[in-house]
């Protein structure tokens, strides 16, 4: 306590921490429901019984003629698919960790920070011990349970698709419902689906409320997506690889229109898997599969192809709730050269180690012509911000990066026009280049940096009319395709840009002890035209390690009772360097038509679509055992129990 | 998280010697791991002040224990709950005794519900922690026991 003991806080946590602990607290126990699927039932506990009803929402979507399309296929097959309840658990807390990763727009963090400073009349910040974090602060992702039926044709051509999305929410409405929003945006994912029904259900429990997660609801629908897929090629005895190809959009169908009213903007698909395959063919691979079987290891192999959409409009949220009218999700970029010349950019929504500053660094550097180490870059204070959105749904390289591709184009051709008139010629008769302004036909008629700052600054009867002195430019992005509301029978465009990967994995599963070992992991991704290749090496290596994670071993684990089991890293299993494999990335380009540089995004790549690769290369290792596993995390022990049953049922 | 205990003990003191110590609060305080106090609040119950460590979590516990159903000197339900530092409980435990050859044969088995903190951080060693916690009541009990009521020659 201060000396004076008049401020009713204690700057020290431990000491607030025992002053706690003489608080007794008497239980009443009352009843509880930890289930989504019990939560629905009639007669179930109310975990808010105001509301009623556990049911936050229950919306079904019909996208197209699905029950005719069922009906004119010959072949129908069903599918229950289970994402377990996974996070992006931060190791540290608030350095540059190189992403927010969904998790750090927990709400109510800001509201409690909020109400306490105003209640305090002084700052608070809120720092989570991991117990608080684990438990209740901002780490619980999707719990998601798919339904999945789909109508295919003897070929393998999948035409319609009924899917239901039950989430299991936690105790309030978090960032859920708005997680099964999204995945609407890519719910055919590369393939040529025609006709779609989503029903989207979001569910309370006595759960940790639920916070987004990287990817915001995709990854596990393109797990249900992929799980369906495989199990289509399996039903129909063909090959799991063709019958993607068979599926998939061609290059020249784009820009396609889904079902869902999102037009993609660009894609090779087809490309990708072959640049993938250059090095080692799939038949090679199944070889070596084939040989670990012989050696009596259960073998694997997984594919998973997906699309990542980027640029974050935000249109779902109107979609699920029309009382919200929002159409932008702009992002903002100022460029100010001071009276010396030197270049500072800044950025207008928090950072987390993205590689924001060297993406503003990059694009001003490139349209600038000048040297990106040359330009400073400044984060943002809330007080002084031009109108921003946030870093999620992997939009920054297309909100912030357009935003400063703008900003830079006002700029330079502020300079052209500078340049050109104290030169006393039409500014279409001038060229910029490298920071300086000359005459096209006359290069030795010029104005360097130096000579435009100077003008701009200090000679403004050398500046021609109806230009602000200065050099200082700013440019409000609204988001590529934005701009829409839903129509009635709620079709919209979801995201401007979409990325693609596809994993390739193979996978050896001891059979005494059912330890999974990925032996090679290979991807394709295109993520358009690529600014900085390192960061987007790092999001996808990063991305591929924690969907490993949530396919193997990440998982908040309730006992029967409610009691959560896995508050620490003792229990909550992290993969660790032992677990994951060296990854080969494959980058293939096929530039957006929505964006200033045929950029799109990659903040959420690899993340997308490892759980359903490695899902499906554990499915393809215990075929042989004639068992198969769709509920996330493949834990060890479930795949130990199931494995062992297996082939006592078989007799070795 | 739930927890089960059961086992069988022999004690070699006949049964209505092993039936008073189990009744005799200065026995059990003696007995019971980590007991500071063990306060009488009228018949059977007695409120109950632990100090327990649990692997690196360590802390004060408060609680109320009491017996029922008596049925001198063959059987008794003990019911324990409490709540502290560490986290939150309640349990319940039947007792049968069975004399046998001169000596004194135990049998128990209950069931208890932890919660809090101890049951999030801790439940990989809970169901060992308290094996030991109740092997050591039961080692403590016999030296109690024993010492009261010498072993027949």
């Amino acid at each position: 306590m201060p000396a004076n003991g008049s401020r009713p806080w204690s700057p020290i946590p431990a000491l607030a921490e025992d002053a706690a602990e003489k608080v007794r607290i008497t239980y009443e126990k009352l009843p509880f429901v930890l289930d989504a699927e019990q939560a629905i039932q009639a007669g179930a506990v109310l975990v808010h019984q105001a509301h009623g009803s556990n049911v936050l929402l229950d919306k079904t979507f019909v996208w197209g003629e699905v029950e005719q399309d069922f009906k004119d296929s010959p072949r129908h097959l069903s599918l229950r698919v289970k994402w377990g309840r996974s996070a992006t658990v931060r190791v540290h807390h608030d350095v540059d960790v190189g992403g927010s990763y969904g998790v750090k727009r927990g709400i109510k963090h800001t509201v409690l920070c909020g109400y306490l400073t105003r209640r305090l009349g002084f700052p608070v910040r809120l720092i989570e011990d991991r117990l608080e974090n684990m438990r209740g602060g901002d780490a619980h992702g999707p719990e998601r349970l798919f339904d999945v039926d789909v109508a295919f044709d003897d070929t393998g051509i999948v035409r319609s698709m009924k899917m239901r999305a039950l989430e299991n929410v936690g105790a309030y409405a978090g960032r859920s419902p708005f997680q099964l929003g999204k995945p609407i945006g890519a719910i055919v994912g590369p393939y040529k689906i025609k006709s779609v029904q989503y029903r989207a259900m979001a569910v309370v429990t006595n759960k940790t409320t639920q916070e987004a997660v990287r990817g915001f609801g995709q990854g596990p629908t393109n797990l249900a997506l992929e799980r369906t897929i495989d199990e289509v090629a399996n039903a129909l005895g063909l090959d799991r690889l063709e019958i993607r190809r068979r599926n998939m959009i061609r290059r020249e169908e784009f820009p396609y229109t889904i079902p869902s009213g999102t037009t993609y903007d660009s894609g090779d698909y087809h490309t990708v898997i072959d640049k993938v395959l250059a090095n080692t063919s799939y038949e090679e691979l199944k070889k070596e599969r084939d040989r670990l079987r012989a050696d009596g290891k259960l073998a694997g192999i997984g594919i998973a192809a997906c699309l990542e959409p980027s640029g974050g409009n935000a249109t779902f949220e109107a979609l699920l709730n029309p009382a919200i009218t929002t159409s932008t999700f702009m992002d903002s970029c100022r460029i100010n050269v001071d009276g010396l010349g030197t270049i500072t950019a800044s950025m207008h929504t928090t950072s987390s180690g993205q590689g924001h500053e060297t993406l503003l660094g990059t694009v001003i550097g490139e349209v600038l012509q000048v040297d990106p180490d040359s330009i400073r870059v400044t984060r943002p204070d809330s007080l002084n911000s031009l109108p921003s959105g946030t870093p999620v749904g992997s939009r920054m390289a297309i909100m912030l990066g357009g935003a400063a591709f703008h900003a830079a184009h006002k700029l330079k051709a502020k300079l052209t026009a500078i340049g050109a008139h104290d030169l006393g010629i039409p500014p279409e008769r001038a060229v910029y280049k490298d920071g300086t302004v000359s005459e096209r036909d006359a290069p030795q008629n010029k104005r360097a940096w130096g000579d435009l700052v100077q003008i701009a600054f200090r000679n403004y009867h050398r500046m021609p009319d109806g230009l602000e002195p200065g050099l200082a430019v700013s440019h409000v992005m609204q988001v590529p395709t934005g701009g829409t509301l839903p129509t009635a029978d709620g079709r919209v465009q979801m995201y401007p840009c979409f990325s693609f990967e596809f994993h390739l994995v193979l996978l050896a599963i001891d059979p005494d002890l059912g330890t999974p070992e990925i032996l090679r992991y290979r991807v394709g991704h295109d993520c358009g035209t690529v600014i900085n290749p390192k960061i987007v090496r790092g999001m996808t290596m990063g991305g591929i390690a924690h969907g490993i994670g949530a396919a193997l071993y990440e998982e908040f684990a309730y006992d029967g009772e409610g009691q959560l089991m896995a508050q620490s890293f003792m229990d909550y299993l992290l993969p660790s360097s032992r677990e994951v494999p060296a990854v080969e990335i494959i980058q293939h380009v096929t530039p957006s038509p929505n964006t200033v540089l045929g950029q799109k995004g990659s903040g959420e790549s690899g993340y997308l679509g490892a759980p359903a690769a490695v899902a499906n290369a554990v499915n393809d290792a215990l075929k042989p055992l004639g068992v198969s596993i769709n509920t996330l995390p493949l834990k060890l022990s479930k795949l130990g129990d199931l494995i062992a049953e297996a082939r006592a049922k078989k007799g070795n | 998280m739930k927890l089960d205990i059961g086992g069988e003990e022999t004690f070699e003191v006949p049964i209505e010697a092993l039936w008073s110590a189990l009744n005799d609060p200065a026995v059990l305080k003696k007995c019971i791991p980590g007991c500071k106090d063990m306060i009488p609040e009228g018949g059977d119950r007695f409120k109950l002040i632990l100090n327990l460590k649990v692997a690196s979590v360590g802390g004060s516990f408060e609680g109320e224990i009491s017996l029922a159903d008596k049925q001198p000197p063959a059987q008794c339900n003990v019911a324990v709950s409490g709540s502290g530092t560490l986290g939150h409980g309640s349990g319940s435990a039947t007792f049968a005794l069975n004399a046998q050859n001169g000596g004194t044969s135990m049998r128990y088995s209950g069931e208890g519900e932890i919660g809090g903190l101890v049951a999030g951080v801790g439940q990989r060693i809970l169901k060992g922690v308290a094996k030991h916690l109740v092997k050591q009541f039961f080692t403590s009990l016999r030296r109690e026991v024993t010492a009261a009521s010498p072993a027949p020659p």
